[in-house]
């Protein structure tokens, strides 16, 4: 039975885009046409309502929790991150706090949100090594466990992180990649099988971080169930477990067969996604008590890696990814028609941005590759659950264009940011810059005839 | 006990006007400019705190102050203009977007909450397709912050642009609709929406003499030696609904029958101008282009002297203020015989400088046929021919015409327009039962006063409490 338990929580807001689509200025600078495709404004509004019904109250929770004993694995996106810099140090300061907890284990995230790796494997892995340098930078800690975006996994990305140098990765317990296998086990898809030969010739795999790892990643795959028991379920009064008690949680925890068990959610479950009269802070504070008294041992990702090392078993990874949103595969991102044209409008625009060689540019693509930019358009012609999660995300504000409405003026943004581009290709810039010299040649006479004149 | 007599002052009202155009040589394309940069200007006159938030010129403050601090320019968008030099049209849709998003948090925060605060009540009036989303969007912020109902908020109508792309009923709903003249206000009839008139106006300073020795030169320049030379202008946008086209065949027609004429012409650089011209070549009439850098009175006189003769002078240049008002006091007609004129600012102006206007016969409402103006009543040419033609025989008309004319503009200076739109305005504000303290009572002699007296005066003493 289950005796070694992490608890992974994600803090993340999207850089929403601006709705409806702002045209562009002809020429503007990167800055100006930031200004045009990002919702800045309501950024800052979302940001603060969670804030004050989530974030505070929840990293107060968890800074109380760990101080406690309870062990904490925690993950946050660069693009929270800049907004919390941007408008609330004080919460930054208190997440620093949190993270500086001896029990507390900070968690790579892919920074930008993003699926960059659908577009630019290489670009991903270079970023992926940024973030942590950068999440560094901001905590003090260096991650070497690291989700990716949505707790997206495959084999290729699996092998990115590989090359990137992480020790471990999350990914979510999905059966139809699981298969006969149970999460509760520490995993990894290692290279000894199905090669037993070396290949010759082949290069010696490269890693750019200080400490090469030398075995491939581990993994730790999130337990569907009982994740979703707290970070999707526990407010449902349809549900049949509810009202769900930190006792009887503890009890299916510690009931579960296998080694280990990782749980993960968002951060905004608390007090977010379940208000906080819906009882889940009551439920978080009880919860390692409720664990203790069943033997039940909270670790930090890592530490759990390390315990259950050697007992790592081999878990073939798909082509496609998996998630852990919706039905668990990327057709909850690229299942409709609206998500498939972002898609390739990310591509268009992520293509565009590399052509004109601005590292800016470049930038501004990743931000617009933001995965949140589909998960908030797979209500587009659906319905259920999966499209009510979806709907919920979606800002209230959009509504007020009608769900076509939505969609089309979110192409539009990016069609605005394929356009606005244009101006900063080389070749164009090289032409401008030689049509500016060449009516300065011309020009150069007239005002020497005017200086003679003068005389 | 308050006096509340519910009028409108400078200390219980302020007002913010939004259009696109302003006062900014960037921000005038048309009328509406002219329109809200005198507007603004007499009600900061008169007293009223006014703002007035347009796409200004990118290079400009982006706030100045004007009238001793009254009156408040707000240059909009300037980020966006700075990408757009040529005017405040170009860019129109980027400027837009920018203009709604941000005037309403701004028109919340700045001016309606201090506002309220200090229980003023806040005007706010849009002008034209270009205000009326930004128009919604306030007044719905407004109404989120539960400050709506101490807000008049109306929405004017100049031209009848891109109508299509307004939702009457919002805008209906939010503000009260209001048009310049009785034509445009038949026009929106059609569109299933009621306005009040009220009219547009003339600044006091159009109503100043005109230098008689000014208007003697330029009738001698244009007529060149012939005093029989009829001189004729005309001045507004290459604009089919202009009638540029009746004109030019007037003066062709004129022409043709032995009448000489000299046309002074100022259009726009819209590509009618190329079919006015063109017109005016194949009719044989001869045509001189006048170009000038921002000349005073004394070097257009001078640029139109040094012209070689011809029928019709084609001035490409800025027209500075004194050369058009003496042009409307020396011309024997000035042809503003427009098919379309929500108003018809020009005309009135021409009035206020004691000259003839030939009008069309739509939104010129000020206009009476041979009493203060001309009025062409249909497209054909020959119904100017017939006029002008009139007149030369009958200068005593001429003369009644040109006194009529002065004294009717006088009934159109901002000043009497301001006192209908405050009339209006109290009415609106009776019905959303704002009520309007009276300057008094923001005294503290007034307050002090009511006090004594309630303690003191036995006739106060016994009113019902």
């Amino acid at each position: 039975m289950v005796a070694d338990l992490a608890i992974y929580t994600v803090v993340h807001q999207p850089r929403r885009l601006k709705l409806p689509a702002q045209p562009i200025p002809r020429g503007a600078t990167i800055e100006d046409i930031t200004h045009c495709l990002f919702d800045e404004r309501m950024n800052e509004r979302y940001f603060r309502k969670v804030a004050q019904y989530s974030y505070y109250p929840a990293a107060r929770m968890f800074l109380d929790l760990v101080r406690q004993g309870m062990r904490l694995s925690i993950g946050f996106s660069i693009s929270f991150l800049r907004q919390a810099a941007a408008w609330d140090k004080d919460l930054l300061a208190l997440f620093r706090e949190l993270v500086a907890e001896e029990n507390v284990e900070l968690i790579g995230v892919e920074p930008y949100h993003s699926f960059l790796f659908l577009l630019d494997m290489p670009a991903f892995v270079q970023r992926m090594q940024g973030m942590v340098d950068e999440l560094e930078g901001i905590f003090g800690k260096r991650p070497v466990v690291t989700d990716t975006t949505e707790m997206c996994m495959s084999a290729t990305l699996y092998n990115a992180l590989d090359m990137a140098g992480f020790r471990g990765a999350v990914m979510d317990g999905r059966p139809w990649v699981m298969d006969w296998r149970e999460s509760t086990h520490l995993y990894r898809n290692g290279d000894e099988a199905p090669y037993v030969v070396p290949i010759e010739g082949g290069k010696t795999r490269t890693r750019s971080q200080s400490k090469p790892e030398q075995n491939p990643p581990y993994l730790l795959t999130r337990h569907l169930e009982l994740s979703d028991d707290v970070g999707y379920r526990f407010s449902n009064r349809s549900w049949s477990g509810y009202p769900l008690f930190a006792d009887t949680y503890a009890d299916w925890i510690a009931s579960t067969w296998g080694d280990l068990m990782m749980i993960g959610w968002d951060f905004e479950t608390f007090g977010e996604h379940h208000r906080v009269d819906s009882g889940i802070f009551d439920f978080m504070r009880a919860l390692p008590e409720q664990l203790a008294r069943r033997n039940v041992t909270t670790y930090t990702a890592s530490a759990l890696i390390d315990r259950h090392a050697e007992q790592a078993n081999h878990l073939p990874l798909p082509v496609y990814p998996t998630t852990w949103a919706g039905s668990g595969g990327m057709e909850f991102f690229l299942g409709n028609s609206a998500q498939q044209t972002i898609l390739q409008l990310m591509n268009h625009v992520y293509g565009m941005a590399k052509l004109t060689e601005n590292p800016e540019l470049i930038d501004l693509a990743m931000w617009l590759a933001q995965s949140d930019n589909l998960h908030l358009i797979q209500w587009y012609g659906r319905s259920g659950p999966e499209a009510e999660v979806s709907a919920y995300f979606t800002p209230s504000e959009w509504w007020n264009l009608g769900p076509n409405g939505v969609i089309h003026e979110q192409q539009q943004v990016y069609l605005n940011a394929l356009r606005a581009m244009e101006p900063y290709l080389p070749a164009r810039l090289a032409r401008q810059t030689k049509r500016k010299s060449t009516r300065g040649r011309t020009q150069r006479p007239k005002r020497e005839l005017a200086g003679a004149h003068g005389k | 006990m308050m006096n509340l007599d519910g009028a409108i002052a400078p200390e219980n009202t302020l007002f913010v006007l939004l259009c696109f155009e302003g006062p900014d040589v960037y921000s005038t394309a048309g009328g509406l400019g002219t329109r809200v940069t005198e507007l603004s200007e007499a009600l900061a006159t008169q007293g009223y705190t006014t703002q007035l938030i347009f796409i200004g010129d990118p290079y400009k403050p982006a706030t100045e102050l004007r009238v001793d601090g009254k009156l408040i320019l707000r240059r909009w968008a300037q980020w966006v203009s700075k990408y757009y030099p040529n005017g405040v049209y170009d860019g129109e849709e980027q400027k837009l977007y920018d203009y709604n998003d941000s005037v309403p948090y701004y028109i919340y925060n700045e001016v309606v909450r201090p506002a309220v605060a200090e229980g003023k009540t806040v005007v706010i009036m849009g002008e034209d397709w270009h205000t009326v989303e930004v128009m919604c969007r306030t007044s719905d912020l407004l109404n989120w912050y539960g400050v709506r109902g101490k807000t008049l908020m109306l929405w004017n109508l100049n031209s009848l642009m891109s109508l299509h792309r307004i939702n009457w009923g919002r805008l209906n709903f939010v503000t009260t609709l209001c048009t310049v003249s009785k034509y445009m206000k038949h026009k929106m009839w059609e569109l299933g929406v009621n306005p009040l008139v009220i009219p547009n106006g003339i600044p006091v300073r159009h109503l100043d003499p005109i230098d008689s020795e000014a208007v003697s030169r330029l009738r001698a320049i244009v007529q060149r030696g012939d005093p029989q030379r009829l001189f004729l202008f005309k001045i507004g946008r290459f604009d089919p609904d202009k009638r540029w086209m009746m004109a030019i065949e007037a003066v062709a027609r004129l022409k043709d029958n032995g009448y000489p004429v000299t046309m002074l012409v100022r259009g726009g650089i819209e590509p009618h101008g190329a079919d006015v011209l063109r017109h005016a070549y194949h009719r044989g009439l001869q045509i001189q282009d006048i170009v000038a850098q921002r000349p005073n009175l004394e070097q257009c006189f001078n640029a139109l002297e040094q012209a070689p003769t011809a029928d019709i002078y084609n001035l490409r240049f800025f027209l500075p203020e004194e050369f058009v008002r003496a042009t409307y006091a020396s011309a024997d007609a000035t042809l503003a015989n427009s098919g379309h004129e929500p108003f018809g600012l020009v005309a009135l102006e021409v009035m206020a400088a004691q000259g003839i206007a030939v009008t069309g016969s739509t939104g010129e409402d000020y206009a009476v046929s041979f009493e203060n103006a001309i009025v062409t009543e249909t497209d054909d040419p020959d119904e100017i021919v017939g006029y002008l033609l009139y007149l030369r025989r009958h200068p005593d008309e001429q003369e009644r015409i040109r006194t009529n004319g002065y004294l009717s503009a006088k009934q159109f200076l901002w000043d009497r327009v301001i006192e209908n739109l405050v009339g209006k305005l109290e009415f609106l504000a009776r019905k959303q039962n704002i009520v309007f303290p009276t300057a008094q009572i923001e005294s503290s002699e007034h307050k002090e006063l009511m006090g004594q007296k309630a303690v003191g005066d036995p006739i106060l003493g016994e009113l019902p409490v």
